[in-house]
């Protein structure tokens, strides 16, 4: 229950949105990519799916996740270049930082170019909220070359919604009390979070418009939709009161990718890169004297389907071995289907610092330091001559990992490697 | 004779001018009023009641002020439903005058005649209510070729509409510029500033018999070029200060104008809304005899 002399405040938070995020990052990189369509794909994969594009490509009728030999047939003379991950997060954690000068409640997605910022009770320092999204949008163009939109609405729910309305550039204010009305006349579509199914139900019922859905009980929303009744009778409404989450270290991630040049489902081939991303994550957690308590495995299978599993310990690890015992056991259960594997992705998570205490008893601590000196050796190697240098025998060669970046930290800019 | 609120209109003054040879006694309206009202500063500062929400701001600001100056619609372009909703819910004594949006003016884009059109549609709800449409031109945009000629396209488009202009660059204070806006009828704002060198001066040049606008953004020389609002519009006016204006420029601005407006900037800890209470009143003292 509120304490007395506490009293809620209107919300206030900003959404922005860099449209088609990956090209945008790239056309920073290469201005003569802006003259062309641009489609983001990996290339060495022999049945590739769009990952981005622009809109000039989108407008022609290319989606994400298409097969790219069929965005290539769509738009003709289109630009095609491979994902470039771990830029992209640079430029997510650019922006990040020049969003931090505003507010300390930021969440954002990963690399995909979404910022939420609550701005509620900054204006004594940075002014009116609508203020605080324009500055942002002209130091985003000015300084690191990309033009997010900006909306303003009282929750995430009301922003997004906004956002969704003026892509790809533009900005939308929605006044406080104004939301129900704004809505109401909006398709229902446009609403985040609905599943197709519920979506179909929606169309079933004739149910277009999210004015109409709004004039429902939840009683009435009950019958069909059960639980979700009162998630779709809020939502109608404006009503979301979640929260604009910070990172924390707990939500921090390490995570590298793999996308095999063509699908496979030969068991040794894809052992081999979960033992070299292992390898490339263990490198990245003694780098930063972390160590992770979670290993998830995320397969994506040709035909499009995907599949995450996970193992955990209780103490956390940065070592090799452990973490690719998690890495396989996480891939074991992960990997049920004989469909080929397109790509193959592994996050380490529940990050927490490595403990500076030594072990109480001398053989375990005799091995482990054993285990630790190898390692230590081979990632002084790995720095001065790349990672490529050494790896453990069963260890894929010429996987380079495709980096996702640490989320959650603010590191290099985005100017860095302009 | 005069008031701070006349004719069940809060904040307007009526400034009688007295008859001259030819021309009989008339009556001249001045409305004060703030530029923006939905600020949760000002229920920090106490202006609004604590908590207010910002649906009920305006009602509320109606209750003090008959007109105001929408800066939101600089931020983003003017939405024709979201103007009519709220000239629904607004006071019925409420008068606005509308920004146009930064596309045209601060960052101008290469379809802004395409804004200007969607522009046009986004206020026509407010009809007769829409005192004027300010054209607030950034500090860099000086008398050259290329920006006369973008003025002149740009108040050719917005014909049929009460206009104003905000010049912010020096070089605009020229007879030529004057001569052009009064043969369009178009108001040139005059503007209280701190004295900054590059800015255009406090004029009381009357361009258009229809209205005289005056916007008052406050004196604060240090905060002035910081970039941060909370500072640019940091300041106080004293009763002093806004007398010895009202005495300098209001009796030659309100010579053969049907009305006036004035509003203030600085909105900070609700400074705008104290002081146009403090002007309003001035003003009525000053038509009244009282000073």
């Amino acid at each position: 229950m509120m304490g007395q002399g506490f009293r809620v405040r209107e919300r206030a938070v900003l959404h922005f949105n860099v449209a088609d995020f990956a090209v945008a990052v790239e056309r920073v990189e290469d201005c003569r990519l802006r003259a062309r369509p641009l489609l983001i794909a990996p290339l060495q994969a022999a049945r590739a799916v769009v990952y981005d594009m622009s809109e000039e490509a989108y407008r022609e009728g290319v989606r994400k996740g298409m097969p790219l030999r069929q965005a290539t047939r769509i738009c003709r003379g289109a630009v095609v270049l491979p994902p470039r991950i771990g830029l992209y997060h640079k430029a997510m954690l650019a922006f990040l930082k020049e969003l931090q000068g505003y507010s300390p409640l930021i969440e954002c997605g990963q690399a995909d170019g979404h910022f939420f910022a609550d701005v509620t009770g900054t204006h004594r320092l940075h002014g009116p909220p609508p203020d605080i999204g324009w500055r942002v949008r002209r130091q985003a163009r000015n300084g690191l070359g990309i033009n997010p939109i900006w909306t303003l609405g009282t929750s995430k729910l009301v922003a997004k919604v906004a956002s969704r309305l003026v892509k790809p550039v533009g900005e939308y204010i929605v006044t406080a009390g104004d939301e129900e009305a704004f809505l109401a006349p909006l398709p229902v579509a446009v609403l985040p979070g609905l599943t197709s199914r519920e979506l179909e139900q929606l169309r079933d019922f004739r149910l277009t418009t999210i004015g109409a859905l709004a004039g429902l009980s939840r009683h009435q929303l009950m019958v069909p939709f059960g639980s979700r009744g009162d998630y779709l009778h809020d939502i109608s409404r404006g009503i979301d009161d979640t929260a604009v989450c910070r990172p924390t270290s707990a939500s921090e991630t390490i995570d590298y990718q793999h996308i095999f040049a063509d699908d496979s489902n030969d068991q040794e081939e894809v052992e081999g890169v979960v033992a070299a991303l292992v390898s490339r994550t263990g490198c990245s957690l003694r780098g930063r004297q972390q160590v992770a308590h979670r290993v998830g495995i995320w397969l994506r299978y040709s035909d499009g389907g995907h599949v995450v599993r996970q193992s955990t310990c209780r103490n956390g690890t940065s070592g090799d071995v452990l973490l690719r015992k998690l890495a396989l056991a996480a891939l074991q259960r992960a990997w049920t289907r004989r469909t080929r594997i397109r790509s193959c992705r592994l996050v380490c998570d529940r990050l927490q610092r490595q403990s500076p205490q030594l072990l109480l008893f001398s053989e375990r601590e005799g091995t482990e330091l054993r285990e630790k000196k190898v390692l230590a050796a081979m990632d002084a190697l790995r720095h001065r001559f790349g990672h490529a240098v050494i790896g453990v025998g069963r260890q894929a060669v010429g996987v380079k990992g495709e980096g996702r970046g640490v989320s959650g930290e603010v590191g290099s800019t985005f100017g860095s490697f302009l | 004779m005069a008031s701070a609120s006349s004719g069940g209109c809060p904040g307007r003054v009526e400034v009688v001018r007295p008859a001259t040879a030819g021309a009989p006694r008339r009556v001249c309206p001045v409305y004060v009023g703030t530029c923006g009202y939905s600020y949760t500063e000002w229920a920090d500062s106490g202006f609004y009641p604590e908590g207010t929400k910002s649906a009920a701001m305006l009602g509320l600001y109606g209750s003090y002020f008959s007109v105001v100056e929408l800066n939101y619609t600089w931020y983003q372009m003017a939405r024709a439903e979201a103007l009519s909703r709220m000239v629904e819910n607004a006071p019925p004594q409420l008068l606005f005058a509308a920004k146009l949006t930064r596309t045209m003016t601060h960052e101008r884009d290469d379809n802004w005649r395409e804004q200007l059109a969607l522009y046009r549609q986004g206020v026509a709800p407010l009809g007769k209510r829409l005192v004027a449409v300010l054209i607030q031109l950034p500090p860099d945009f000086d008398r050259s070729l290329a920006n006369r000629n973008y003025l002149a396209a740009l108040l050719d488009g917005l014909e049929e509409l009460p206009v104003a202009v905000e010049f912010r660059h020096h070089s605009w204070a020229v007879d030529s510029v004057f001569a052009e806006l009064s043969r369009r009828r178009v108001t040139m704002v005059t503007v209280d500033a701190p004295a900054l060198p590059g800015l255009f001066p406090v004029l009381d040049v009357v361009t258009n018999p229809a209205l005289f606008y005056g916007r008052f953004h406050g004196r604060n020389r240090d905060g002035w070029r910081s970039g941060n609002m909370q500072k640019k519009f940091d300041y106080d006016y004293s009763a002093e200060e806004l007398h010895a204006w009202c005495v300098r420029y209001l009796p030659l601005m309100a010579v053969g104008v049907d009305q006036g407006i004035l509003f203030f900037n600085n909105h900070v800890r609700a400074q705008a809304p104290r002081n146009g209470a403090k002007l309003a009143t001035i003003l009525a003292e000053l038509a009244g005899g009282k000073r």
